[in-house]
């Protein structure tokens, strides 16, 4: 195209029409395109680890969390239980401990579980997510100041940076922001009002 | 003058002898298939000598030193039955435990093929009559009384006031007469034979005791870790062991012309060290899984025509259609729960070997060889294995775990981990299948035709690959896969294909895949030409064959009792399929449903004609573990092949049937359809696939031609 | 690294790499074989025991955890000689045919007798996710269910 602006918006309309057409997939390509949209903006930031498949695979939509890079049904269709913390016969200490393991592959950090279902985040939009997130009458009664700490401090969450390796040796992928880069944003989001986009 | 005629007339003998068997070679060679099909091996060992077999301890029991191995079928707990029963001893005396090699008792063919009880069925219950009669002999001496007069009930001999238990009988005797073997009990008297009794190793391995391969030890023993490839048709080389030399707890990284091993202080170590060890792998060709499913087709590979009954499907007269279908299945992992691996202690020349095998004399023969010793110097002591299936008929790692013990000086404990064991499988071959018959413009079917390639199950084998060479044809991949419907006209024709991975024997050979083939078609067929599906197979098994009038028996107790019907009732519906396998007809009814496109299982009714049940409630165990395993195979197990690399690795990834996919209930209609026992083992993998398939056949109107069945 | 720790009621003290896995200081460390390696990956469940009475997958668990813990392996569910509830039912109903696996299905399925005293069958399907290769899963389930029989019996 001769014309270099009509080249860029037409190029953002196919990216867009692209992402549209792909939006209607399931969580993991969700989470790997909304990935690919990282922008400066600190709700960019923030939604761009949040809807990462180190974050998704715990907070599944059913009552099995999801497993590895392509974010498939955990192994042995593994169930939340009446807490996020397993059933009976195993218990997600079963394997999970509060350390990677990298003898077994299996991921660890402390309070491992899954989250529960008002919390779920797979399939849904990061602007549904964070809305979900901040309204303290689905996220458990916390305040902006809760969810910013529960963020930036639970190891649970900040174990997505230190994600371990796999049972065949190989490295988890990390969020596609710096765990600092990450802190700073939320903290500038939540600090600024926590305001959502429209999309 | 005459001596010379005589060679010349022996020698044109010999010729046209010759000359008639090479000419007559293919009608030869389909009858011995046939044969093989239905025949039991005789057992392969030294059963002169009862006390090669028994031994009656001083505190009266007896210990029963088994050649064949325990892997779970039960073995153990038929032999010590069959033994008890003409010892005249309760069960609670005898003791089974493998035989060592070095002890002399060695089974020249190995733990398989479902033949364990059918061949000893005779050789061991006339050791132990005649050790009976020797004990009697000996006991009439020792009490100063006629033999005749003694009395025997659960292993002490009485007369008058007097009475001598076994473990009394023998205490000081250096010498035995073997007298001549007495005649066997008869059926209608059999006290032991015949009794669900329970299994012998059923506490041992309710407590965890430490009774597996890969519970071994000998004092003062190290660990080893082996390097394995990781890429299928790919050579070795550049090996770089300077890292791993540097880890903790290494004792030396032994270096062979066939493998790479680290010796070190503890498993964790060795494994670790391992790990370490870096090399290349350069493949000599690439592979992917749609090369496999390439090669393995109709058409290619060697080519023998298996069974020839009446005409070619193509040449039947009269009008009419040939209606064909083709079918599929994957490669098959063993997945068995515990790895291979071995215990060896080396010392002077000599090398004692704890080892999970099936194959205990070709273990003994290969480390042998591949140690330069005699084969007297070599002694095997098999565990119990943690599964078996067919894994443990190859045995590098005895010989692996045997040279780093001589390297070190010291004994060797040597396994795979659970990824070498996916990647280094044996796994089962993957197969393609052709099926045809020739319809006539009534609906009647006038022939039949299984045509099916498959990868090597028995060609490269240490067990025995001559005789599958010599007859052309892969007896293991042919399992199954000549067809029962005799009373018209049918052919089998088998093309055998070579692979660039280990292929070989997997429960059943090649009757599950065949089977899923031949019955799905048989039951398409039945709809098609609106024939019931029990009735037309009925019309198809001829009376001439005692197989096929024992399979007929199988089919309709099956259908009876599982109340067969063709109707869908509440979202279920049922398919019913049946074959015979190493003389075993075995008939399964499934009852199926379909929710969100997963196929489920609810029942299985299965009849199943072994002949003599030695042990009742192991056979229905059998049964019903083959009815499961074969779930898994049938729903759920496939391997991947990308860029030269195996995939899955590990249990999980590697999907198998579980709890939950497990039928809530299984039927199991036993019917003694021969006055001996035949295997068992096996045999009930057959109709599985196909059963569930039909199934679903009516339920969806899908007729599924691929293993694993999947509607998604 | 020396840890102690209390097995099957006993204390003991086993020298082992902190971080290796618990299983090898069980099986070769405290010779105790019961306790079987499948996977190392905590796939298959044969390396189930109990760490303070929860069912832990001791080859995805390292050593250096197990200090001042109460293990229980399928050697110590047997108390003063008497099996386990679930030991009885497993051999009334003849379950284990190669074997290998069952220790590590026990002592899964007497933890969850412990919270779940009467389990239905979908229960089972749910808590019981060990591997048996031997696929005596059929057999498994109707011990389970007599296994709790025999619980409440004896409670």
């Amino acid at each position: 195209m001769r014309n270099s602006r009509a080249f860029g918006i037409f190029s953002g309309i196919l990216v867009l029409g692209f992402v549209v057409g792909f939006a209607k997939r399931d969580s993991g390509e969700i989470a790997a395109l909304e990935t690919a949209l990282v922008v400066d903006e600190p709700f960019d930031k923030v939604m761009a680890v949040l809807t990462h498949k180190r974050c998704v695979n715990c907070h599944p939509s059913g009552d099995t969390p999801l497993q590895g890079e392509d974010s498939h049904l955990h192994n042995f269709d593994v169930m939340r239980g009446p807490t996020g913390h397993g059933l009976a016969g195993y218990t997600c200490n079963t394997c999970h401990g509060d350390e990677n393991n990298d003898y077994s592959g299996v991921p660890g950090a402390p309070e491992w579980a899954v989250a529960p279902l008002e919390m779920a985040w797979e399939g849904k939009t990061r602007v549904e997510i964070a809305q979900q997130m901040m309204d303290p009458a689905r996220n458990g009664g916390r305040s902006a100041h809760d969810i910013l700490e529960h963020l930036t401090e639970h190891e649970l969450v900040l174990w997505a940076w230190d994600p371990g390796v796999d049972a065949e040796g190989h490295p988890r992928e990390k969020p596609p922001v710096s765990k600092e880069e990450y802190i700073e944003a939320v903290t500038e989001w939540i600090e600024s009002g926590a305001v959502i986009p429209a999309e | 003058m005459r001596r010379r005629k005589f060679l010349k007339y022996s020698g044109a003998g010999l010729g046209l002898m010759l000359g008639g068997i090479w000419l007559a070679r293919n009608p030869l060679r389909r009858k011995l298939f046939e044969l093989g099909e239905t025949m039991i091996l005789s057992y392969q060992g030294d059963t002169s000598n009862p006390l090669l077999w028994m031994q009656v301890t001083p505190e009266n029991t007896i210990v029963l030193h088994s050649s064949k191995v325990e892997m779970g079928q039960g073995t153990f707990t038929s032999l010590a039955q069959m033994a008890a029963e003409e010892l005249e001893v309760d069960m609670d005396k005898i003791t089974v435990v493998h035989a060592e090699t070095g002890s002399g008792n060695i089974d020249g063919m190995g733990t398989g093929g479902s033949m364990s009880v059918a061949s000893l069925w005779v050789p061991l219950r006339e050791m132990a009559a005649t050790l009976r009669e020797m004990l009697r002999s000996k006991a009439a001496e020792k009490l100063g009384v006629k033999a005749s007069a003694l009395s025997l009930t659960d292993g002490v001999f009485q007369s008058g006031g007097n009475s001598l238990t076994f473990g009394e009988v023998v205490a000081g005797v250096q010498d035995w007469d073997i007298p001549d073997t007495p005649t066997l009990k008869e059926k209608s008297s059999f006290k032991c034979v015949g009794k669900p009794v329970p299994r012998v190793d059923l506490y041992d391995k309710v407590v965890g005791a430490p009774i597996f391969g890969m519970d071994a030890e000998f004092p003062d023993m190290l660990h080893a870790s082996v390097v394995r490839a990781n890429l299928i048709d790919a050579t070795m080389s550049n090996f770089d062991t300077s890292e791993a030399e540097k880890m903790q707890g290494v004792v030396q990284i032994v270096k062979d012309d066939d493998f790479i091993g680290v010796v070190a202080h503890s498993r964790v170590e060795a494994n670790n060290a391992r790990l370490k060890i870096k090399f290349e792998q350069t493949p000599n060709a690439k592979w992917n899984l749609a090369d496999v499913k390439e090669r393995v087709m109709v058409g290619n590979g060697k080519k023998t025509v298996v069974q020839k009954e009446g005409k070619a499907v193509e040449d039947i007269s009269g009008g009419g259609e040939i209606f064909t279908l083709e079918f599929r299945s994957p490669i098959g992992a063993h997945a068995q729960l515990e790895p291979n691996g071995a215990v060896a202690s080396y010392r002077d020349g000599k090398v004692d070997i704890k080892i999970s095998t099936q194959v205990p004399m070709i273990a003994r023969d290969e480390v042998a060889k591949a140690l330069g010793l005699d084969k007297d110097n070599v002694n095997i002591i098999p565990t119990f294995l943690g599964g078996g299936f067919g894994r443990r008929l190859h045995t590098p790692n005895a010989i692996q775990a045997a040279k780093m013990s001589k390297a070190v000086g010291k004994p060797v404990k040597s396994f795979f981990d659970r990824q070498q064991e996916f990647q280094n499988d044996t796994f089962r071959p993957p197969t393609h299948h052709v099926m045809k018959a020739k319809v006539s413009p009534e609906g009647e079917v006038l022939g039949l035709e299984h045509q099916f390639a498959s990868g090597d199950t028995m060609f490269n084998s240490s067990l025995d690959p001559g005789t599958a060479r010599a007859l052309r044809a892969d007896i293991g991949s042919i399992r199954g896969g000549t067809l029962i419907y005799d009373a018209i006209p049918h052919r089998s024709t088998y093309y055998h294909v070579d692979l660039p991975f280990a292929t070989s024997f997997w429960r059943s050979l090649g009757l599950l895949a065949n089977a899923f083939a031949i019955e799905s078609f048989i039951d398409e067929l039945a709809i098609k030409t609106n024939q019931d599906p029990v009735q037309m197979r009925l019309k198809f098994i001829g009376d001439d064959n005692p197989y096929g009038v024992r399979a007929k028996n199988v089919i309709e107790a099956c259908a009876e009792k599982a109340g067969y019907s063709e109707e869908v009732v509440d979202g279920r519906a049922m398919g019913i399929a049946a074959t015979i396998d190493s003389g075993s007809p075995c008939a399964h009814v499934a009852e199926v449903s379909i929710t969100n496109g997963q196929i489920k299982v609810h029942k299985v009714t299965a009849a199943f004609d072994c002949g003599i049940a030695v042990n009742p409630d192991q056979v229905r165990a059998q049964v019903e573990g083959c009815i499961c395993m074969g779930i898994s195979a049938v729903l759920f197990e496939q391997m991947d092949l990308n860029d030269n690399k195996l995939s899955p690795i590990n249990y999980g990834a590697y999907q198998m049937a579980m709890m939950k996919d497990t039928p809530r209930e299984i039927d199991v209609v036993l019917i003694e359809g021969a006055d001996i026992p035949g295997p068992v083992g096996e045999p009930p993998l057959g109709p599985i696939g196909a059963a569930i398939g039909n199934a679903v056949r009516r339920l969806s109107g899908k007729r599924l031609t691929e293993l694993p069945l999947k509607l998604v | 690294m020396k840890i102690s720790l209390i097995i099957n009621g006993i204390s003991k003290n086993v020298d082992v790499d902190g971080n290796s896995p618990l299983l090898w200081a069980i099986r070769d460390g405290l010779g105790l074989k019961g306790t079987k390696f499948g996977c190392g990956k905590a796939a298959c469940g044969a390396c189930t025991i109990h760490v303070d009475g929860q069912a832990v997958r001791s080859c995805s668990y390292p050593a250096k955890k197990a200090e001042g813990k109460e293990i229980t392996t399928i050697e110590g569910l047997s108390k003063d000689g008497e099996l386990h509830p679930v030991q009885q039912a497993w051999m009334e109903e003849v379950v284990p045919q190669c074997g290998y696996c069952q220790p590590g299905f026990m002592m899964a399925t007497a933890a969850m007798l412990d919270k779940i005293p009467n389990p239905t069958d979908e229960d089972i399907d749910h808590n019981i996710i060990n591997v048996c290769r031997c696929a005596t899963y059929y057999r498994m389930r109707k011990a389970i269910h007599r296994a709790a029989e025999l619980s409440a019996e004896n409670s």
